[in-house]
């Protein structure tokens, strides 16, 4: 349990893309913290993102993380001196990065520091790794050829290391692509407490293991480093661990301004887990429980790129209102491959809902179904499956019993097809059942369209192939050049940039140098802020 | 794949989650939806159980057609379901029992969950 010694206050302020936008700043306004973090990544964003960037350049990042900077949020950050942490860059760290730098001028922050972390996206060599035999499936086998040339993005997940040292640099705001979601906390506790300047000092690479980077003195680093990681899987799903989704939600207050969790993290890897004073939800041993548990496998080995985490030992105690202790976490060094978040399209698919009243309503809704397959039975590849909302056809044997009847039932369908064209005839033949099936079946709306479905594919990636870094000395070049505001300022940013190593990327550095010129060109106080 | 998280309501309880909910108890609820195997892990630090179920969503979380495609309800729906336990454990550990249940084996609704999904 935490002791007198310094505290880390970190906080993860949304669970996914789609998450309540504005919550970081309704956050941050009911609390200072050291950290803010934000997980925008689920298992097909990076391929939805994938695809949006390849329609426009200029998209492929999360957002509507734009959109709480620029309603006060980037002002907060500021005034505040909280730092961001995020991987809302997404499939486009470049086009993310632009866009934050050309708010913070146009706000007035000029020498807003915004470094990117970059490498995690694989794709463009996946072909070459594969032959060479250093992608393979969760299993360790090779994946075959025809597999891997489908595949329209894949992603590694990244560790901590280039976050902590994109802080150590001086960044305001580590914008990442697909780094771990837990790892933007570590990340931030690796720079909080001093271990990103040990390996700084030591010139140990980026990506080396991070419990190598910990002070002498420490016994055991890889328990800390666990424990770190333990107390940002707590907070990388948001407000799920202040009560939100909770088996005791009908007793939780207030979920309508539902807070969202801080992880008061020390340094021997303990924490405790609370929220804003004042904010609606609670911070209780059971809810805690419950996220802890989300999605973690196996609770003794959860692999992520910084450690192997192990929870089968861990306590969690409440030691005051909203606040439980969460001790006990052990780690394993990492395993030397990352997992890889991959996507191919996989067909067509779409879904249309009917409902049906009673009387005999579950027979009215059993008939329109019939209906419905007979006349869709020549599409061989067609895959239909039918649901009864209502009726418990997705609940376990042994537990709540149907009824006889009910007064009115629902029928979902949702097919697939590697056929678009099959797609496009079921979705036709929805609405003719309101006039051609039973009585009084009612609610269908416009014929749904054809959705591109797109596949999930976990793989293994040898980690020394990925080279995650950091760019931020572009940035810097180009802060440079802003600030001094001289004539000819376009020229100039232009002549540095040219002079920028080469393992920076040129063509991303000249889009955000024009953005940030167009930017200060406008009239200050363009924003929703001031 | 699913993963289900069970945790006793009280620390205490913890005994009695362990000999009610088992691999072969799920299969049996699930029987209808899971087509995998089941396995069910201990995490005796917090008093809980995670289970996990494969092939559990007629093809994965990004392409199933269920409504729930990731199975996201499928821990609260687990809740709906009783479990038989030792009379005489339950007592001890001060499990409240059902009052209609047998004179040897008591039937109670499971003590929390976590409704997680991988």
């Amino acid at each position: 349990m935490p002791t007198g010694g310094k505290i880390t206050r970190i906080a993860g302020a949304g669970g996914f893309w789609g998450d309540q936008v504005m919550a970081p700043i309704t956050l941050m306004e009911g609390a200072d913290v050291d950290y803010l973090t934000m997980d925008y990544l689920s298992e097909v964003t990076m391929s939805i993102m994938h695809k949006q960037k390849a329609r426009d350049n200029t998209s492929g990042w999360a957002t509507d993380l734009f959109d709480w900077l620029e309603a006060g949020g980037l002002k907060l950050l500021r005034e505040k001196s909280t730092k961001l942490v995020t991987n809302a860059g997404g499939a486009n760290p470049g086009a993310c990065a632009e866009a934050v730098l050309g708010l913070a001028c146009a706000l007035g922050w000029v020498d807003c520091q915004i470094a990117m972390v970059v490498g995690d996206d694989i794709h463009p060599r996946i072909e070459h790794l594969n032959a060479d035999g250093i992608l393979t499936d969760l299993s360790g086998k090779e994946i075959d050829e025809s597999l891997a040339g489908r595949l329209i993005s894949a992603n590694a997940y990244i560790g901590a290391g280039p976050i902590a040292r994109a802080l150590e640099q001086g960044a305001d705001i580590v914008l990442c692509g697909r780094v771990a979601d837990a790892s933007l906390i570590v990340g931030s506790m690796l720079h909080s407490e001093g271990w990103a300047k040990n390996a700084v000092a030591a010139e140990a690479p980026i990506c080396s293991p991070i419990e190598s980077w910990a002070p002498m003195e420490v016994l055991h680093p890889l328990d800390i480093v666990a424990g770190w990681t333990l107390a940002g899987h707590l907070i990388e799903c948001g407000a799920q661990v202040t009560g939100g989704n909770a088996d005791s939600w009908a007793d939780i207050s207030d979920l309508v301004n539902l807070g969202y969790p801080i992880a008061e993290i020390a340094a021997d890897g303990s924490s405790v887990i609370t929220k804003p004073e004042g904010s609606g939800g609670a911070v209780t041993r059971a809810n805690v429980a419950e996220q802890m548990l989300y999605e973690i496998g196996d609770p003794a080995s959860y692999f992520t790129p910084d450690v192997i985490l192990d929870i089968t030992a861990v306590s969690l105690d409440e030691i005051g209102h909203d606040r439980v202790a969460v001790t006990g976490a052990r780690g394993r060094p990492r395993t030397d491959t990352l997992k890889v978040s991959s996507c191919y399209s996989d067909g067509w698919f779409a879904s249309a809902s009917l409902l049906v009243p009673g009387p005999q309503a579950i027979a009215k809704a059993k008939a329109t179904d019939y209906i419905l397959h007979r006349r869709l039975a020549g599409l061989e590849e067609l895959v239909i499956h039918t649901e009864f909302p209502g009726t418990g056809i997705t609940m376990p044997k042994g537990g709540i019993e149907l009824q006889e009847d009910l007064p009115e039932v629902m029928i979902r369908w949702s097919v697939k097809s590697p056929n678009r064209t099959d797609v496009e005839i079921f979705s036709k033949s929805v609405a003719p059942l309101v006039l051609t099936g039973p009585a009084g079946v009612s609610g269908y709306s416009a014929r749904p369209r054809p959705r591109s479905q797109l596949r999930f594919v976990p793989l293994l990636v040898n980690r020394e192939t990925v080279e995650a870094r950091v760019d931020i000395p572009m940035l810097r070049t180009l802060r440079k050049a802003l600030t001094e505001r001289r004539p000819n300022l376009e020229a100039q940013v232009f002549n540095r940039l040219q002079r920028i190593s080469e393992n920076e990327n040129r063509i991303i550095t000249k889009r955000i140098a024009g953005r940030v010129l167009r930017e200060l060109e406008r009239p200050i106080g363009r924003g929703k802020v001031d | 794949m699913v993963n289900i998280g069970i945790i006793a309501r009280q620390r205490q309880w913890y005994p009695v989650l362990k000999q009610a909910v088992t691999s072969g108890w799920l299969a049996e609820a699930w029987e209808e939806q899971v087509e995998g195997r089941i396995k069910v892990y201990e995490v005796p630090g917090i008093g809980a159980l995670n289970c996990i179920m494969e092939k559990a969503l007629q093809g994965g979380g990004t392409v199933s057609l269920r409504t729930d495609a990731q199975g996201k309800s499928m821990g609260q729906a687990t809740l709906t379901v009783r479990v038989e336990v030792d009379r005489a454990l339950a007592e001890r550990l001060e499990v409240p029992l059902d009052e209609a249940s047998q004179d040897r084996m008591g039937t109670i609704p499971i003590p929390v969950l976590a409704p997680s999904s991988l």
